[in-house]
């Protein structure tokens, strides 16, 4: 188990110690690497082995210890299958780029960091990943060095660091309040002992999610996300829609659930305090992606929808909330990656980088713009593809939960999806349906992006139909974790 | 004979991916489709069209089936089953989708772009099929969203910035509609035993008790999102704008059979998932009807203000679709027979009418009502058809209009709803006076255009080699005649669509 976590990181570290004397035996050298410890996370899925392992331990119950459990899986797997994919396709995207070495470096260890965070057996462990995660994207932000990034990637810094500081807050109570610092379902606080403080714990909470919601970019603090787009594609796609924003989420799903627990929070004031925000991101992340021309910042404010409606999952604070949060968490992971790695590509041969550049477009690069096409449809939520089923499952946990502002929350869903259709068919209608007469329809340069770009696509793709339309195993998995 | 209901959804949709596939590759290898080519793909069409209408009726008149497809979530089975209202709807739709496919033989090669259309059209065909065969909610709502998808690229066709505009408007709308409609099911899933269709609905009424109030809004917002496809007030105004910017054949289908979707939609989440006992004598009822009332006026008042030929037909649709909505919102079975026949008898009207603009438009590129005058010496045929429809829609006997709109009044004043049952007759008047105003004159001034327009000479604007003389090509007049023929034929006869 230690290895998945150890083999990226010191894999990444050793990389500018080898002496490579090609550029390929460099790539040859990272897609091994990050296959294996895929593979070998996939493997650690299939035996699921009991037990913990403790890597050290600071004082009495502070240790960094992990542990596989059924959430953690879910998280870790999907890591597993993307971290490759988007290697592969990071290959053929840094060709323009600078500095290759030092973004392959920090891009392999943040894969480390990531499983660290989904074994984290305890809420320090989880916490000093948390931490590293921000470290060690910075300068994946930062990559470019232009003015841009450096006010990016400060600014990146600041929210992280600010949010890490109110999560720290949350923990110190965990652990004075708490039985025990581990992730157990139904939470560990001590119930005897909180007595009349009720109160202030409920803010404790409230300050806790907001900490750790800062990283899946929750309204009002969500500026950061747009502006990190300046990284490059491959660290906007899988860092700022996947894996960073996710590990927010998945954060925030541990210490509602296995570290407040949700008994102590349904119903009560911190509910709905934290359910308002969570709420308004969902339609104010959709408005502004349509106002946004900017392709990757369009996306990027569709992330923070999106991400929001895995937040609302977790807010409702019934086991369905948490099924259908993690159902969306695994499922937009797949449809952002897929459509960012399409814009990334249109970037990358073509270097426009605004909505209305791309007139036409789609039958210059037909494969990637087919790709965005069903990503589009996905996110929208059109039945048979699997933004519809996490949508569904949302929803239904919304009505079964009775609670007056959860069915505000179901007409914000709505309301974000013709949004979505909105601003993901604005670009569809563009690159297939050009208005007669712009002249981008013949621009004989664009041409379709080469096999290492669109494979991870098409896989995304197969992906999206099969969980769309199959979705009955991987729901049941998502419920026999919780249950 | 399940095999065969998913065949008959099947088929036309893969046919139709294969002609866009051809026409993707075609496109991007830059070339150019020959005579040879035309031939073959008329066949290619015309083969598949059939087998797909013969599929589906067969499928509709072999008895009930039903089939699971397969599960889309666990719970939530994609499930066709074959039913009266399916087979109704499906009928219509067969005739006029061979109609309008005949029609567009020589329309659509002026056009151009016929693979991507004729893919789109097969494509569209099977949707729809899947859409009246749904055997539950989610099902239904999988293929609403599609017909959406599929028909918007018919929409924007020619390419032109209006038309651009307008396919988004249509997709927009249409969406907001879906997804109010998408809202609801989320409730109804909750409340309801099963979200399969089941005549007189299959609401939980225990779950429900306590909730009522939230239950009704949530109708609400389900109805206005169905609406809005049906072009219901205040989510009107897309409609004029795809419906005039389509090519004629496709306004045709959108205005005649697409709209009409809502319309199912809305007998099945009402009729067959709620039950109208739930609805009888709620806010949600009177408001459901006041709008339909409004809607019907208010189309009839646009149409009749606008000069654009096509788009004043548009408008006309708004404001007949709405006598269908408001026979249902009346919730009594007479009302809704009389609403059921006027999906018949609009549809086949509104497809007639929409391809007689799409002649004048094709043989003189006339697009305003104004130049149509003195047209009936030129093209008597088609002027005669046109009449006979425009008579069709204001509703005089012995045409199929009048029958719907007599059920439509009888079943209002039969249902003893306080001013509703005296005011919906008034308006359905009203608007029918409007409809012959904004029609009418047309055929008069088609045929007595006074002195000095007769003799002005008119350009020939495209299909003189089709038309070789006549007034028009024979696959452009055929699908007229036999339209008219029908709309007389149900007037006159209308017994066999009442079973």
């Amino acid at each position: 188990m230690l290895i998945v976590v150890i083999l990226p990181l010191f894999a990444g570290i050793l990389m500018p110690m080898l002496p490579f004397r090609t550029r390929k035996a460099m790539l040859v050298y990272l897609e091994t690497v990050v296959s294996i410890n895929s593979l070998l996370v996939l493997l650690l899925l299939l035996y699921m082995p009991e037990g913990t392992l403790t890597l050290f331990r600071f004082t009495g119950n502070l240790s960094v210890t992990f542990r596989l459990d059924g959430m953690g899986a879910v998280f870790a797997g999907m890591a597993a299958v993307l971290w490759p994919l988007a290697m592969l396709y990071s290959f053929e995207y840094m060709k323009h780029e600078d500095n290759e070495g030092s973004f392959f470096l920090f891009y392999v260890v943040t894969y480390g960091v990531t499983m660290g965070i989904a074994l984290a057996e305890n809420i320090l462990t989880m916490y000093f990943f948390f931490e590293m995660l921000s470290l060690v994207t910075l300068p994946l932000v930062l990559h470019t060095r232009t003015r841009e990034a450096i006010l990016a990637a400060r600014s990146y810094l600041y929210y992280m660091l600010g949010g890490a500081a109110f999560a720290f807050i949350g923990m110190v109570f965990i652990l004075v309040y708490g039985t025990t610092s581990s992730f157990v379902a139904g939470g560990v606080l001590n119930m005897a002992g909180i007595g009349e403080k009720s109160d202030m714990l409920l803010l404790i909470y409230v300050l806790c999610f907001c900490g750790f919601s800062v990283k899946t970019a929750m309204w009002p603090f969500s500026s950061w996300l747009p502006k990190a787009g300046v990284a490059p594609t491959p660290v906007t796609a899988l860092l700022h829609a996947v894996a960073v924003v996710n590990t927010g989420a998945f954060a925030t799903m541990r210490v509602t659930y296995f570290s407040f627990g949700t008994e102590l929070l349904r119903g009560t004031w911190a509910q709905k305090v934290v359910m308002v925000p969570v709420i308004f991101t969902i339609v104010y992340g959709c408005s502004r992606a349509v106002k946004e021309t900017h392709l990757k910042r369009r996306l990027a404010w569709s992330t923070i929808s999106n991400l929001s409606y895995i937040l609302f999952g977790v807010v409702l604070m019934t086991p369905l909330g948490l099924v259908g949060a993690m159902a969306h968490m695994l499922f937009h992971s797949f449809m952002k990656i897929c459509s960012f790695f399409c814009v990334g590509a249109v970037i990358y041969q073509t270097s426009k980088h605004y909505v209305q550049e791309i007139d036409g477009f789609g039958w210059r690069m037909p494969k990637i713009f087919c790709c965005f096409t069903v990503s589009a449809f996905a996110l929208m939520g059109v039945p048979g593809l699997c933004g519809f089923v996490s949508k569904w499952n949302l929803a239904k946990a919304a009505v079964d939960s009775e609670m007056p502002l959860a069915y505000v929350g179901i007409a914000a869903l709505m309301v974000s999806a013709l949004l979505t259709a909105i601003y993901m068919m604005d670009i569809v209608i563009r690159a297939f349906c050009p208005v007669k007469g712009s002249d981008a329809v013949d621009d004989k340069n664009v041409k379709d992006a080469n096999w290492k770009m669109w494979v991870p696509l098409a896989v995304f793709v197969a992906v999206m139909f099969y969980f769309g339309l199959h979705s009955g195993p991987v729901m049941e998995l998502l419920e026999g974790m919780i249950y | 004979m399940q095999g065969l209901l998913l065949i008959s959804i099947g088929l036309p949709a893969v046919a139709g991916i294969l002609l866009l596939v051809l026409a993707f590759s075609e496109h991007l290898r830059a070339v150019g489709g020959t005579g040879v080519k035309h031939m073959r793909l008329y066949l290619f069409v015309s083969v598949m069209l059939v087998a797909s209408v013969l599929l589906a009726t067969t499928a509709a008149w072999t008895g009930d089936n039903s089939v699971v497809l397969f599960r889309l979530i666990e719970s939530i089975p994609v499930y066709f089953r074959v039913d009266e209202v399916g087979r109704f709807f499906i009928t219509i739709v067969s005739v006029i989708w061979l109609a309008v496919g005949l029609y567009s033989v020589p329309y659509m090669k002026h056009e151009g772009g016929e693979k991507r259309y004729y893919g789109f059209f097969l494509l569209s065909y099977g949707v729809l099929t899947g859409f009246v065969y749904a055997g539950n909610l989610i099902t239904m709502y999988l293929f609403y969203e599609l017909i959406t998808l599929v028909s918007m690229p018919l929409v924007l066709h020619n390419g032109t910035r209006e038309a651009v505009t307008a396919a988004r408007k249509y997709l927009f709308y249409s969406l907001c509609g879906a997804y109010g409609g998408l809202f609801g099911i989320f409730f109804l899933y909750r409340y309801c035993g099963s979200l399969d269709f089941m005549m007189g609905g299959t609401l939980d009424a225990a779950a429900v008790r306590g909730h009522e109030g939230i239950l009704l809004m949530v109708v609400f917002v389900m109805l206005m999102g169905f609406g809005v496809k049906a072009g219901m007030l205040p989510f009107h105004a897309w409609l004029p704008a795809a419906h005039s910017v389509a090519p004629s054949p496709a306004s045709a289908m959108l205005s005649a059979v697409i709209v009409k979707a809502g319309v199912i939609a809305i007998v099945r989440v009402v009729f067959y998932v709620i039950g109208t006992d739930f609805l009888r004598g709620t806010w949600v009822q009177y408001l459901w009807m006041t709008l339909a009332l409004l809607t019907v006026f208010m189309g009839s008042m646009l149409a009749y203000r606008e000069r654009g030929f096509k788009k004043r037909l548009a408008y006309s649709t708004v404001s007949q679709v709405s006598y269908i909505l408001y026979g249902l919102s009346l919730l009594t079975s007479e009302a809704m027979a009389g609403a059921l026949f006027h999906v018949a008898a609009h549809g086949l009207i509104k497809c007639g009418l929409f391809l007689t603009a799409g002649v004048f438009l094709y043989r003189f590129g006339y697009t305003r009502v104004e130049e149509l005058e003195g047209l009936g010496k030129e093209m008597p045929k088609v002027m005669w058809c046109y009449t006979l429809f425009a008579l069709g829609l204001v509703g005089i006997p012995p045409t199929c209009g009048f029958i719907s709109k007599w059920y439509l009044a009888q079943g209002s004043l039969h249902s003893e709803i306080p001013v509703f049952s005296w005011l919906g007759p008034v308006v359905l008047l009203v608007s029918a006076l409007l409809t012959a105003g904004y029609l009418l004159p047309i055929t008069i001034k088609g045929f007595f255009p006074g002195e000095e327009k007769s003799r002005e000479n008119r350009k020939v604007h495209s299909g003189e080699e089709v038309c070789q003389g006549k007034e028009i090509a024979s696959s452009m007049l055929i699908p007229l005649l036999v339209l008219a023929v029908l709309v007389l034929v149900l007037g006159i006869f209308p017994i066999t669509l009442f079973k």
